[in-house]
């Protein structure tokens, strides 16, 4: 089983203000889109190979590790993940960390360039105050 | 959101992101930010118990990320003996990214500075980065002021 240390959420939302301090958005999603093709390079290439199951399966496994509330459904041909409680935000929270004002726009940036290498495109809504989001994958136009 | 599982990926790119772009100045830049606003939850374990302090906040952390590493408290000396570091080895044996060359450096940026502020001596060597080797040595000089060793009144 994987070692779970959530004080790295704070160290990431740190380094989040520290690159929109140095280079503005366009330097956050200069660096968070590559990492499709480093950090996230396998999962890039099971989605590409399984399909959304391999997203579902990915994420049910993060959100268990960390213990994060969440749901999945299909809505048509979109796999919608529904987060009712973030283990980030939660424990940034609880932990008395400051929370980057952007923070969950890493998610937007990784998950759209996750899906784009991999031919798929992604959404998501979110509220930071309140730990929740919504986010929806789905086979992109070909 | 990116799992804390997989930050210490996301941590090296970053690291590798910075260099590229502003050189080690602005990498060095960016580890003394997170020694300076990201770790106020080490500070109060010094400021309040000293050695005590940071051997509780790294039994703490170390027990969270794992690996295989010895913690020794002595009335004057903390020592961390990391023979197998978690994120050394994540960075370093896992192939998921380019190993940043630098990449241990960051301990050497985030924690000795920070403990000097304290009064103590630090010594950090890094053996073997490759191989998640290092030793980080903390010592409270003779007759040095310090949290855990506060000067007497009549020493004033």
């Amino acid at each position: 089983m994987a070692n779970v240390h959530k004080d790295f959420h704070g160290a990431l939302s740190y380094g989040i203000e520290y690159l929109h301090e140095r280079s503005g958005d366009e330097g956050v999603r200069a660096f968070f889109s590559g990492l499709a093709g480093t950090v996230y390079r396998p999962l890039v290439e099971d989605l590409r190979k399984r399909g959304l199951p391999a997203l579902r399966e990915h994420w049910q496994r993060i959100f268990d590790l960390e213990g994060g509330v969440i749901a999945f459904e299909m809505q048509g041909d979109a796999l919608v993940l529904t987060v009712h409680r973030c283990p980030a935000i939660a424990h940034m929270r609880e932990q008395g960390y400051a929370i980057a004002p952007n923070f969950c726009e890493h998610t937007r940036i990784v998950n759209d360039a996750i899906c784009k290498a991999a031919g798929y495109a992604a959404s998501v809504e979110y509220n930071q105050v309140e730990g929740r989001c919504v986010q929806r994958f789905w086979k992109a136009a070909s | 959101m990116i799992s804390c599982t997989e930050f210490i990926w996301v941590y090296s790119e970053l690291f590798r992101y910075l260099d590229e772009r502003g050189g080690k100045d602005e990498v060095f830049a960016f580890w003394k930010g997170i020694s300076d606003n990201f770790l106020g939850n080490l500070r109060e374990y010094i400021r309040t118990e000293g050695l005590k302090g940071m051997h509780k906040y790294w039994t703490h952390t170390l027990g969270e990320e794992g690996g295989r590493s010895i913690l020794t408290l002595y009335d004057d000396t903390f020592i961390i003996d990391m023979h197998d570091c978690p994120s050394a080895r994540l960075v370093h044996q896992s192939g998921r990214v380019a190993p940043y060359e630098s990449y241990c450096e960051h301990c050497r940026h985030l924690y000795p500075p920070l403990i000097r502020e304290y009064g103590y001596e630090v010594d950090y060597d890094v053996i073997s980065c490759e191989k998640g080797r290092c030793r980080m040595t903390v010592k409270r000089p003779p007759g040095a002021v310090t949290p855990d060793a506060p000067a007497r009144a009549s020493d004033s």
